[in-house]
């Protein structure tokens, strides 16, 4: 890490249900020692790693699997500590491309509490098996922060992850609301959009 | 400002039916497969097979085909010849802690830091650690462990536990301290209590495992009774004892994946690598620090003191004594020790319990103070009792069969 003094640094949080391939994907992100299990639980400690970008360096941690923020075991207790310890954090929300309704639960639980955060939709390989498929440019207008698809297990959406972590954003859960139900002006709904480049510019 | 769980799940709806479109699914083999392995009636005959396969595989390739066939061989013919012909006198000190005794034909007997010390954790653990590990991740990276779970529960609650226990059960043997890590699972702090005295008394780790396997193979099958009868015996009563309900709880289910081979080298790995850095010092240690206390005749003034208990109560010889010092700082090191006493099959079955039940060993013990000063104190209190309780019982058995 010699002569990265310079560069900035900031912390990461991968938040998101157990089985979410969470550490799979710190493991690509890192590079680091972290196993990777499917078991219920693995993550009961959690792991730290380094990601070095051209501008950033994060420090990423493996928050244990979680399905709320109201927490019903020592796992989730761990976890929803690690949260409230980095109130300036930048959130890696993944999320089961075939369960996203039980993640987004949770992605919610996260954005209400203001943080900045990132939606990843991993699994996505599984997903396109079972005949699933996410309209990430529709939930991206909706949550007003950057959704991404990837798939922890053959590495694709990756790099479009690595490259857009800087652009996370808070949202507002009332705003999202009215978005869900499509009561929003065309001005509100360019609310917050986080500069992704995946709408050309139009949402901006 | 929090919204209700209950506008919570409404808003998720609302943006799942904007953006996510489920296909037409149809069930797969994999699907199939989930079913007949969860339900009762076939799970349970498959979690046997799979369990006995598991237990098979890791005796014939730890115990008989690497240690017996290899590393005995190598460690007997060959090292422990070399190392009493070229470490200058035999009656010093020195030879004592680093080779042992100059009579051993073998490196069980010898004692010596450099001969029993890394045959026992180079010949006999570390073949066992490793295919231990290579076949528990395989069964967690495939996504059966949590259907075990599942076929466990009923069993499990029973004894004040449920199914997710099985998780830390087979990883403590493994290794107990990231089997007490994984008690946090667990949903009230009685289930963790509970889980963490069992661990800590009933199950014995990989090490112990496979020096058992190389030391006692024809009696190994009776201790592993006689800890899962005392894992269920003393489980019950823990839940009876211990005020507090035991909730159901859900068990998520992953589908059943192929375990992907990039994966199972990083974990083996990185379990590898952990067992030369943290236990392969401590065997080392362990044997250097007991020796020290045979020369200093403290281990000699601790069997007298308690050999009316040893003896009268739980009818093992007296020399048992010094095995269990040393288990407090390895239960392979121990067991390998108590391989060098002479004593019945019986008597050689007892204190391979008690040495399993007796105390954690130091790394276990500081992960459990980890979780918590309090809990560490009232787990060692009960254990003490179980100790006592459980071995006079089994000396009681073996005085009923005529053979104690």
């Amino acid at each position: 890490m010699a002569g990265n003094k310079n560069k900035d640094k900031e912390k990461i949080l991968m938040v998101g249900n157990p089985n979410v391939g969470k550490s799979a994907l710190f493991n690509r992100l890192t590079g680091a020692d972290a196993t990777v299990s499917n078991y219920p639980g693995t993550t009961v400690d959690y792991t730290k790693g380094m990601l070095e970008t051209s501008e950033i360096i994060y420090e990423i941690t493996d928050v244990p699997g979680m399905y709320s923020l109201e927490p019903k075991d020592g796992a989730e207790e761990v976890a929803l500590k690690i949260l409230e310890n980095n109130r300036d954090a930048t959130i890696l929300m993944v999320l089961d491309a075939t369960r996203v309704e039980r993640g987004l639960y949770l992605a919610l639980e996260v954005i209400e509490r203001g943080y900045r955060a990132v939606l990843v939709i991993n699994m996505i390989d599984a997903a396109h098996e079972k005949g699933v498929s996410v309209d990430i440019y529709n939930l991206q207008k909706i949550l007003g922060i950057p959704v991404i698809t990837t798939s922890a297990l053959s590495g694709e959406g990756l790099l479009d992850l690595t490259d857009r972590i800087r652009y996370a954003q808070a949202s507002d859960i009332e705003l999202i609301e009215k978005r869900a139900k499509g009561e929003v002006t065309e001005e509100e709904s360019k609310g917050g959009c986080a500069g992704c480049g995946l709408c050309g510019g139009g949402c901006i | 400002m929090t919204t209700p769980t209950a506008k919570r799940w409404e808003i998720v709806d609302l943006i799942a039916n904007r953006t996510v479109t489920a296909g037409e699914y149809k069930p797969s083999i994999k699907d199939y497969l989930s079913e007949l392995t969860v339900k009762p009636l076939t799970g349970i005959p498959v979690a046997l097979a799979v369990l006995y396969a598991f237990w098979s595989i890791f005796s014939s390739f730890a115990g008989a085909l690497v240690t017996d066939g290899f590393m005995v061989k190598l460690f007997d013919n060959y090292w422990l010849p070399w190392i009493q012909n070229v470490w200058p006198n035999p009656d010093s000190v020195l030879y004592f802690l680093f080779v042992g005794d100059p009579l051993a034909d073998n490196c069980f007997e010898a004692f010596g830091m450099l001969t029993s010390g890394l045959f026992v954790s180079i010949g006999v653990v570390l073949p066992a650690i490793f295919i231990f590990y290579l076949m528990m991740t395989i069964l967690e990276d495939s996504g059966y462990l949590p259907r075990l779970a599942v076929l466990m529960d009923g069993l499990f609650h029973k004894i004040g536990l449920h199914g997710y226990a099985i998780v830390p059960a087979i990883l403590g043997l493994g290794c107990n301290v990231p089997a007490v890590t994984a008690t946090r699972n667990l949903e009230t702090k009685k289930q963790r209590f509970i889980m963490m005295v069992l661990l800590a008394v009933f199950i014995p780790c990989g090490a112990q495992l496979g020096i058992m396997l190389d030391v006692i193979p024809e009696t190994v099958g009776w201790v592993m009774l006689y800890l899962i009868i005392g894992f269920c015996l003393f489980g019950f009563i823990l839940g009876k004892l211990i005020p507090g309900g035991n909730p159901e709880i859900l068990i998520d289910i992953p589908p059943y994946r192929r375990p992907a081979l990039q994966n199972i080298c990083k974990k083996l790995w990185v379990k590898t690598k952990g067992f030369f850095i943290n236990a392969i010092p401590f065997v080392l240690l362990g044997i250097l620090f007991v020796n020290v206390l045979y020369l200093l005749g403290v281990i000699q003034a601790l069997a007298d003191l308690f050999a009316p208990l040893f003896v009268t109560w739980f009818g093992v010889p007296k020399e048992t004594v010094g095995p269990l010092i040393a288990a407090f700082l390895r239960k392979d090191l121990a067991v390998a020790q108590l391989s060098t006493i002479a004593m019945t099959p019986y008597q050689m079955i007892t204190a391979v319990v008690l040495i399993s039940i007796y105390f954690p060993c130091v790394a276990t013990f500081v992960v459990m103070l980890k979780e918590g000063v309090k809990e560490l104190a009232a787990a060692v209190g009960v254990l003490a009792v179980i100790v006592f309780l459980y071995g006079g019982l089994i000396h009681l058995i073996g005085i009923l069969l005529g053979v104690a």
